[in-house]
């Protein structure tokens, strides 16, 4: 496969999980695009500004790249950890509208910032990698320890707690969980992941601009959810994955390729409107499974 | 005498122009099993719900321990050791039944964050306690045979006893019960009874209860309120309350 065609799927696939992660706890948030454009606008800036990150060598040290990476993150994670503190007393559509203002409120900034960019972007971001395969390394080396979180999440009790506030919120609250610190984590680990999504980006495409971070990137970071399903982290990053390619494969049957995608937008929550990874297939997955022992003995000492 | 677990000082509630609950002076003791009774609409979810802090209360005060919980959160107030199950019930509905139980069981499931997210074998080794834990609770609910099941595909009266067991998983010192007889069978509501005085016995509790079936009330309690449109209109026990005029006027209306 395409080495830059997979890194593009593998962005697609962590901005996923970027929704997915303040989803698990029933927040529909749409900041994503945000913090992907703060994470991608300080990797412009500092690789292209602060010259002694460039050492010696022609190819720009990882070494700084994972710096970036760092202060991204924790840029990302002070400010959702402000933003949230307010914005997640929303619920529902108007969490997902004062989201979408955030969205906007940092395009705008960028837009008429000359020192950001302004309009017309930074150009010529330094490049860690000679050729592509890198990028696709690192960008999966990065979704592999953010499925990996995923997992862990999904299975202890942190996770437990936010499933449990998207099911029923108040009777969460009932159960001694602090359910305004539980949205907070999800909030703020999805701009954090967002953030570092965004510095990879940065050098990939090799310029930065405010409109990377637009209202269109967050309907189509939530279609990559809404397509493969909310239920557990491999429904975002299959959603991310397959939207992300669909355009480019179908690029052969020219123009047509636009409908085609349109359709399996469409066809995708009308036929399985919980997602391709939806409770249905996983219950039938499980099913394929050989029950594990303890369950079972457990089951028959209740008897 | 000693102070009351829980102590309710002239609570009221108004609903914009509707006095839902006014002046409520309660005193509930440790140990007891303590009853509210009345005709629908009378306040005592109303109740429920200013003493687990999911309803503001408009005038007067809510104390624990003889200190004042008043403004506290729903999950601090749970935090303190009160428990509650609800009349319409509020089951994590895509959740199993051990899963349900489990997320009762989150207080006493705290670790290190990072021995968490790792698992580290001490933290695989909580999580097995609180399995185990979570699996007696359904047992003794008699509801250990559908640990695995969706919450949502339970029968109404499972799901009753899935929320108590819910309810007992956050080791509370007083249980607030909510109907917990609602849509169970004559037979079903006898076993109930019989339950709810093991629980207590067992788990050493305080229990605060909401019914309507009133001999299932008058075979359990301890003491009993009354409520009538947001007032308390007897208290005492259950052989005073049957024999309150107040009382058989609010449920027989009164004679001419």
């Amino acid at each position: 496969m395409d080495a830059t065609l997979l890194t593009q799927m593998v962005i697609g696939a962590l901005l996923g999980l970027s929704v997915y992660l303040p989803l698990r706890c029933g927040q529909l948030s749409l900041a994503t695009p945000g913090f992907y454009a703060i994470g991608g606008t300080l990797a412009a800036l500092l690789s292209t500004r602060v010259n002694a990150l460039g050492g010696s060598d022609p190819l720009y040290p990882i070494g700084s790249v994972l710096l970036e990476m760092t202060l991204a993150g924790l840029l990302c994670g002070v400010l959702a950890s402000g933003i949230g503190a307010v914005v997640l007393r929303l619920r529902g559509v108007y969490l997902a509208i004062a989201t979408i203002a955030l969205v906007e409120i940092l395009r705008v900034a960028t837009l008429n910032q000359d020192a950001l960019g302004g309009a017309v972007g930074i150009f010529g971001i330094p490049q860690p990698f000679a050729n592509p395969e890198g990028y696709a390394v690192f960008a999966l080396v990065l979704l592999a320890l953010v499925c990996w979180l995923c997992e862990r999440l999904e299975r202890n009790r942190l996770g437990l707690a936010m499933a449990a506030i998207r099911d029923d919120e108040l009777a969460a609250a009932c159960q001694g969980i602090d359910t305004e610190r539980t949205k907070l984590v999800a909030f703020v680990l999805s701009a954090v992941v967002a953030g570092l999504t965004g510095v990879i980006s940065a050098h990939f495409l090799n310029s930065w601009n405010a409109r990377l971070g637009s209202f269109d990137a967050s309907i189509t970071t939530l279609a990559f959810v809404v397509f493969g399903g909310s239920r557990t982290w491999a429904g975002p990053v299959l959603g991310g994955l397959v939207l992300t390619a669909l355009p480019e494969l179908l690029r052969p049957i020219g123009d047509l390729r636009l409908i085609v995608f349109g359709l399996v937008i469409l066809a995708g929550p009308l036929l399985l409107p919980q997602g391709l990874i939806n409770p249905a297939l996983l219950g039938w997955l499980k099913g394929l499974l050989p029950k594990p022992p303890c369950t079972t003995a457990s089951g028959e000492g209740q008897r | 005498m000693s102070t009351p677990l829980l102590e309710t000082r002239n609570l009221g509630v108004r609903f914009g122009g509707l006095q839902a609950l006014e002046g409520i002076d309660l005193q509930i003791r440790s140990g007891e099993i303590f009853g509210l009774l009345g005709p629908n609409g009378a306040g005592k979810t109303t109740l429920f719900n200013l003493i687990s802090g999911i309803t503001p209360a408009s005038s007067g005060e809510v104390l624990w321990r003889g200190g004042s919980i008043g403004g506290l959160d729903a999950n601090r107030i749970a935090r303190l050791g009160m428990a509650r199950t609800f009349q319409n019930l509020r089951l994590f509905s895509s959740l199993s039944c051990l899963d349900n139980v489990l997320v009762g069981l989150h207080r006493q499931g705290r670790l290190p964050w990072a021995a968490a997210l790792v698992g580290t074998p001490m933290a695989q080794r909580r999580q097995r306690e609180l399995k185990s834990r979570a699996h007696e609770l359904l047992a003794l609910l008699a509801i250990g045979h559908l640990a695995e099941q969706n919450a949502a595909a339970l029968s109404y009266g499972d799901r009753r006893r899935l929320e108590m067991a819910r309810a007992l998983a956050n080791s509370p010192e007083l249980l607030l019960l909510d109907e917990p007889a609602a849509g169970m069978n004559p037979g079903e509501k006898d076993q109930l009874r019989d339950l709810i005085r093991r629980i207590r016995d067992q788990f050493d509790l305080t229990i605060l209860i909401i019914e309507h079936y009133v001999p299932l009330m008058l075979g359990l309690c301890d003491r009993l309120a009354v409520l009538n449109f947001g007032r308390r209109i007897a208290l005492g026990t259950p052989d005073q309350v049957r024999r309150d005029p107040a009382v058989i006027e609010a449920y027989l209306g009164g004679s001419r």
